[in-house]
């Protein structure tokens, strides 16, 4: 019952110059810091002031990245809007969170608390767009961008004429990541983007940023690819198998596939996945890395389909992102695999 | 296009400020009684000053009952969703793992934030309450969720303010019919937290007193807190295994009020296109209605909205179906409050009577629409919920005794 | 009076993130809601906590906030008239 969805545009905020036309990851921006802001376009050329002035970080990079997906798609409105995002207006918490401890019982600024909410982009981008349509927002950890994917599947599914906006976004705090340090997510010794994937040390180098995607059900001269399927556990006890019962149920053999996108982000802890991964199952596919360039958060799996229709459209892998010499003649259909630290497992089925 | 199989509602559980499980609940709706009084649980300038729905346990009790290990870090929405969705899957009498797909479906605004804002500082100082760094996010109480009950096949979180677990029933009901389920536990969870009652008074639509729905006079919510699950199945899922529903849920609809971040239009568009929605996909008339039970906050503004979108859908006041808030009983549950007020529709099918809309006095002026303020029997066939938020985020959901 | 006015403006500006906005574009006597300068219900709460916090005016109920932000000569009116 649930058919493919085809992707008519993208756009991509990041750590990387996603944003800027033709930019295609040949050369990357370095960085020796932990955690890494995304890079800021000028909010301006979509947003008008009055709009942006209150607008936290989830939103702007939320409402750019969409107005990129919908320039590329060559489209002016949208019937739906269906986002993910791991932690919400993360910014905007800390700060009311600080405002009440330190005031309680004094005048409290609301705007940090309106802010707070999770469902804020997907709001942001309703009231910008003015769409009254069908909108949600997941918040289910590493795995948000994947729920906000099943549902755009199933929606479009529910409405074959209709067009979604679909995407994730995670901002970075100021507190929080000192939180994520105590917890021991943080990657200390090599924190460097990009980020040496050599199994030598622990801990993720966090980072944010919103990706955005077009999808329907008709396929058009500006088609990007199409999704067949996305699925996640929580937990998995054998990825290898997790992974072919997945593409045995959509019918499709790891000698169909030409590339694998796996979510290594040098955490030696977690990584082992992927290397057993490449060994075995996918040993005569290209491997493709994406997180050692663009960082860790919660929905940065989007980047890594907004990554596979680059790879579709250029037919071409960029040499930084390879992490293997195999070659493929034709880039037509990739799979994705992430985990986080072991657990929120994700494979999704990408055709050009 | 995806078929529209009946979808069975075969247990539910709830713990709110009225009662610790469906049946309490229910005694204190029929008796009027309700849960709003002083704050206890919570440390907060604002204990003798505001009135909340408080769910009078407190947090080490709850571990209690439900055997948790004081080591484990679990904070208290997670806590009281525990209590419901056992309640919820005990009376749907299935085990995990019986070879039908199960998901879990949960919803929350409020998360880990309770910890987070007690142990904000103390988390840089103290290795004592560290573990519950990892509780913070949304996601987490769900995940928490799907290992204490066993659930694995899929779980979600969905955040979209106050309509949250409206959706979480509505995604559950969609993936059954797209055949990616054949059974999913639904609903929602939000505890009292300093976050949400400094975040909603700093809005200036706390109430100083008792909310009042629908009333001309009304200033303002409650905050309360609550929990509240379902158990959705396929309709010959449930037949197979000789289970007989609770009721359906017929009908669902999701739209956005596209106005304003936080206020809804005058004229209530998302709350008037949700219940649109949920009427087209049930195949039903809004005359077919028996029994709305409305989101009904007593904020001047969502009660303004929400009444004009009832006279969008209905002509006039007096075609309006009875109609009830039952927020003055419990306060405002955030995003619990779309599976409470799932579990009194399914109370109010089951026991074919309408919960009264307490605190009413003097009908807005400029809808003239009066709400049923006494519990009263009547029959009923199809009861609309309507949950609407933040965001213009709007939902509502059409509960029925049959199917088609 | 107008040193009230210049002080106000530039609160305002500061509070509501009018980055793009001086002092001197503000004028007195431009309403600051609908079709004036364009705030809306919540720009309405911040400006009830900057009354509070700056000039120590509380306001109880949303709906007065109407009639005193109606401009910031108004604003500044009603502070002189019930400041402490």
């Amino acid at each position: 019952m649930i058919k493919p969805i085809y992707i008519h545009g993208s756009g991509c905020i990041s750590i990387q110059p996603t944003f800027e036309a033709g930019y295609f990851f040949d050369a990357l921006t370095s960085y020796a810091q932990n955690p890494v802001p995304a890079l800021d376009p000028d909010y301006k050329a979509f947003i008008p002031a009055l709009q942006l002035r209150r607008m936290n970080k989830s939103m702007r990079m939320a409402l750019f990245a969409s107005r990129l997906a919908m320039q590329e798609a060559g489209i002016t409105s949208i019937d739906a809007v269906i986002t993910g995002s791991g932690l919400g207006c993360l910014r905007d918490s800390e700060r009311f969170v600080e405002h009440l401890r330190a005031e309680e019982g004094s005048s409290l600024n609301p705007t940090p608390f309106i802010q707070s909410t999770h469902n804020m982009a997907a709001a942001a981008l309703a009231l910008s767009l003015g769409c009254k349509g069908y909108n949600m927002t997941y918040v289910n950890n590493a795995n948000s961008f994947e729920s906000a994917l099943l549902d755009s599947l199933i929606y479009l599914a529910e409405h074959p004429t209709e067009t979604v906006l679909l995407g994730g976004v995670d901002e970075l705090g100021e507190r929080t990541p000192q939180f994520w340090d105590i917890a021991g997510y943080l990657k200390h010794e090599g924190a460097e983007i990009p980020t040496p994937l050599d199994d030598r040390t622990p801990g993720e180098i966090a980072a944010e940023g919103a990706i955005f995607f077009i999808a329907s059900q008709q396929q058009s001269y500006q088609t990007l690819g199409k999704v067949l399927a996305v699925e996640t556990r929580l937990e998995v006890d054998n990825p290898p198998a997790f992974i072919a019962e997945f593409l045995q149920r959509n019918g499709v053999s790891t000698d169909a596939l030409d590339a694998v996108m796996l979510g290594c982000n040098g955490d030696a802890r977690y990584d082992g996945i992927y290397r057993t991964l490449g060994d075995t199952l996918f040993a005569d596919l290209p491997q493709v890395a994406f997180k050692h360039t663009l960082g860790e958060y919660d929905t940065v799996v989007a980047a890594a389909l907004f990554l596979v229709l680059g790879i579709f459209q250029h037919q071409h892998i960029p040499q930084t992102l390879l992490l293997n010499e195999v070659s493929s003649r034709t880039l037509q259909r990739i799979l994705i695999y992430t985990q986080r630290r072991g657990q929120n497992h994700s494979v999704i089925l990408v055709e050009k | 296009m995806i078929p529209t199989a009946p979808i069975a509602i075969t247990g539910m559980g709830a713990i709110s400020a009225i009662g610790n499980h469906v049946t309490e609940n229910f005694r204190s709706l029929v008796a009027s009684k309700h849960g709003i009084g002083p704050i206890t649980q919570l440390d907060t300038y604002h204990r003798g000053r505001l009135l909340v729905g408080e769910i009078p346990i407190g947090n080490a009790e709850l571990y209690d009952r439900l055997h948790l290990s004081p080591e484990v870090a679990c904070t208290r929405s997670t806590l009281l969703a525990l209590l419901a969705a056992k309640e919820a899957m005990e009376a749907a009498a299935f085990q995990p793992g019986d070879g039908y797909r199960t998901g879990l479906i949960s919803a929350t605004t409020v998360g880990g934030m309770d910890a987070t804002e007690q142990y904000y500082d103390d988390y840089l100082i103290s290795e004592k309450h560290q573990p519950f760094i990892q509780t913070h996010p949304c996601g987490y109480a769900a995940e928490q969720m799907g290992r204490y009950l066993g659930i694995s096949d899929f779980v979600t979180t969905i955040s979209t303010a106050c309509s949250s677990a409206a959706n979480a029933i509505m995604l559950g009901a969609r993936m059954i019919r797209a055949g990616l389920l054949d059974r999913v536990l639904v609903g929602g969870t939000d505890c009292l937290s300093r976050f949400t009652i400094n975040g909603f008074n700093s809005l200036m639509i706390y109430t100083d007193s008792h909310c009042r729905p629908f009333d001309e006079n009304r200033n303002g919510l409650n905050l309360g807190e609550a929990a509240a699950y379902l158990v959705l199945e396929a309709a010959e899922v449930a037949k197979r295994r000789g289970k007989s529903p609770i009721a359906y849920l017929t009908g669902y609809g999701n739209a956005n009020d596209a106005f304003h971040q936080t206020a809804s239009s005058d004229n209530g568009e998302g709350a008037y296109l949700a219940m649109r929605k949920a009427l087209e996909t049930a195949r039903l008339n809004p005359t077919d209605i028996d029994y709305v039970n409305a989101h009904g906050t007593a904020t001047p503004n969502n009660d303004l909205a929400e009444g004009n979108a009832l006279l969008r859908i209905y002509g006039s006041a007096s075609a309006l179906p009875t109609f009830s808030s039952t927020k003055a009983f419990t306060g405002h549950t955030l995003a619990a409050a779309g599976a409470i007020e799932a579990v009194f529709s399914l109370l109010a099918l089951q026991h074919q009577v309408v919960f009264p809309n307490l605190n009413f006095s003097q009908p807005i002026a400029s809808l003239g629409i009066i709400p049923q303020t006494e519990l009263r029997e009547k029959k009923i066939a199809h009861v609309l919920s309507n949950s609407f938020g933040f965001g213009g985020n709007c939902s509502t959901l059409l509960f029925s005794k049959d199917h088609d | 009076m107008s040193e009230l006015t210049q002080e106000l403006k530039a609160k305002i500006i500061t509070q509501l993130n009018l980055e793009d906005l001086t002092v001197d574009d503000l004028d007195d006597h431009t309403p600051l809601f609908g079709d004036g300068l364009g705030l809306d219900s919540i720009d309405a709460l911040e400006l009830i906590v900057m009354l509070d916090k700056s000039y120590g005016i509380k306001l109880s109920d949303p709906k007065e906030g109407r009639k005193v932000f109606e401009t910031v000569q108004t604003m500044a009116d009603f502070i002189e008239a019930n400041r402490k």
